[in-house]
């Protein structure tokens, strides 16, 4: 019996203190970060409107014209260029092709949010298993 | 006649050195399971990084228990010595009765002195030293909330601590087999090689066999807490942490956890300077050896002397079966606290938590994380919840050292 309570001693003591302990310390970060990650946002936030404050000033005074850039044209949602569309359906069918017989791509249209490199970084990290 | 008997006894004392004539069928056992394992390392790709080296280990010592026998001083007298040795020039001599003796060194194995390194806490720290150098601590700074995801999942590694008390197990031991709980190979080696060294080759292949199955143990778990709209959760993307922000983690984070809990101090502190190696962009070569070349070398000692510590006496015993319950138990039990917690922050938030991510607080960079993504794309294939699990998953590794801190601080060694 006195072994038994003993056993419950010890148990509890360990469970309070660890509990206790892991979360205080932890806690703890949670706010030092929070806090000197709130300064830091606003300390960015602060040089980056003086800066834009500062931006219209040293436009307004150009030393010498520069001659216009043409803009390249930008490839519209249904406009996208030949080769991309070729490298694109060789990529869906060495990964699908195989797979599944023959695969047709019906549309080929630009999605927004992440970039493609985001995007071949989370397959990378999410296909091994 | 003298050439046929020098032959005769030359090949009688390789056959009476050899382990074939003394080794006990537990021996033949572990090297069966040995083989196993680096079936499941090379064939599965189990954590094959450590469990290739763990198991080849496992293999040499009970083939070859001298390969890790300890250093030992035997005193002879004189004539002995001679005999022996053919002269006793050079041997310390020790004065008994009246007697000299001649203290004649028999040199330990090579796994032996390799292993001082896991004996006195050297190698953990230099491990986590690696891993620091390769971790991003940025998610865990956009969103600092993760830390309590990442202490939850350590709740596992004190009920288990109960579980082996009322098993029979000493205070030291339960300590380390909860430290299964925290899914950090590094920790779990260097509690253990402080509180129970004898339980190091059990302790460690539970720990990483369980690391290389998260994938097949939480996502059960993780279903059966959580419903499928909480599953479907899609969170905010987290904001950008500055260069200066990153910096001063590593700094600030050590401060506190050296000086409140001074037994956490090598790990964390290790962790934190491979960080601030990474971070600071300045020492980009000694970065690069800390991710790369230290830590493989490293890896190989911590791996192949874990595994000789298996030797067939000392694995196969009842104590081994309840020490892998355990630390399964003690897995499960963190995941469990990890998601209920992600479960109340869901509320807290009113919905903005995907409580899947409090399963990534078990550490097991990266692979918990990779399990919450998977588990959370299962039912909304949009959803991309790496970088938020990743958050909970650094945590974690930051959380389970602070627990290996308590324990040792609060069990005697």
């Amino acid at each position: 019996m006195d072994d038994f309570m003993a056993k419950v001693t010890t148990s509890a003591t360990m469970l309070l203190t660890g509990f206790t302990v892991v979360f205080s310390v932890l806690l703890l970060l949670i706010l030092i970060i929070y806090v000197y990650g709130t300064i830091m946002y606003k300390l960015q936030n602060r040089d980056k409107t003086k800066k834009d404050k500062k931006q219209p000033q040293t436009e307004e005074k150009p030393v010498t014209k520069m001659p216009a850039v043409q803009a390249a044209p930008v490839a519209s949602n249904d406009e996208i260029p030949g080769e991309i569309v070729a490298v694109i359906a060789a990529a869906v069918d060495s990964m699908y092709g195989d797979a599944s017989g023959k695969v047709r791509i019906k549309n080929i249209k630009k999605s927004g949010g992440r970039s493609p490199w985001a995007n071949a970084g989370v397959l990378d990290n999410t296909r091994p298993f | 006649m003298e050439i046929i008997d020098g032959f005769v006894n030359a090949i009688n004392g390789i056959i009476q050195s050899s382990g074939i004539l003394h080794l006990q069928w537990q021996n033949f056992v572990m090297i069966g399971i040995s083989i196993v394992l680096m079936y499941l390392a090379i064939k599965k790709q189990y954590e094959p990084l450590l469990l290739l080296p763990i198991a080849f280990g496992m293999l040499l010592v009970n083939l070859c228990p001298e390969i890790m026998a300890a250093q030992q001083t035997t005193l002879m007298t004189a004539e002995e010595c001679i005999a022996a040795k053919g002269s006793t020039s050079g041997y310390a001599t020790t004065v008994i009765n009246g007697i000299t003796y001649y203290d004649v060194p028999t040199y330990g194995g090579l796994l032996y002195y390799l292993y001082q390194g896991v004996k006195l806490g050297i190698y953990p720290p230099l491990i986590f030293l690696g891993i620091g150098a390769m971790t991003d601590f940025g998610p865990l700074i956009a969103n600092p909330k993760s830390f309590i995801l990442g202490a939850a999942a350590q709740i596992g590694i004190f009920i288990t601590f109960i579980g082996a008390v009322f098993l029979g197990f000493t205070d030291a031991q339960a300590g380390a087999i909860g430290i299964i709980g925290g899914a950090d190979g590094p920790t779990a080696i260097f509690v253990t090689s402080k509180l129970a060294p004898e339980l190091l080759g059990s302790i460690a292949i539970a720990a990483y066999s369980y690391m290389a199955l998260v994938p097949i143990i939480q996502p059960p778990i993780m279903k059966a807490l959580t419903t499928k709209k909480e599953r479907s959760v899609v969170m905010e993307q987290l904001r950008p942490v500055s260069k200066l922000e990153k910096i001063m983690f590593p700094v600030i984070v050590t401060i506190i956890i050296a000086l409140l809990l001074p037994d956490a101090a090598p790990l964390v502190g290790m962790l934190m300077l491979g960080n601030l190696f990474k971070e600071s962009g300045v020492v980009d070569r000694i970065c690069k050896t800390a991710q790369n070349e230290l830590m493989n070398i490293i890896t190989i000692f911590l791996g192949v002397t874990v595994g000789a510590t298996a030797t067939g006496t000392n694995f196969l015993k009842p104590d081994t079966i309840k020490i892998i319950v355990l630390g399964l138990i003690a897995f499960c039990f963190g995941t469990a606290f990890g998601v209920i917690f992600g479960k109340i922050m869901y509320k807290a938030t009113r919905g903005k938590v995907n409580p899947l991510i409090g399963s990534a607080g078990v550490s097991a960079v990266p692979m918990a994380a990779r399990v919450a993504q998977k588990v959370g794309q299962s039912e909304n294939p949009s959803n991309y919840l790496l970088m938020h699990a990743m958050g909970p998953n650094v945590a974690g590794v930051i959380g389970s050292a602070v627990a290996a801190g308590v324990l040792l601080s609060v069990i005697p060694h």
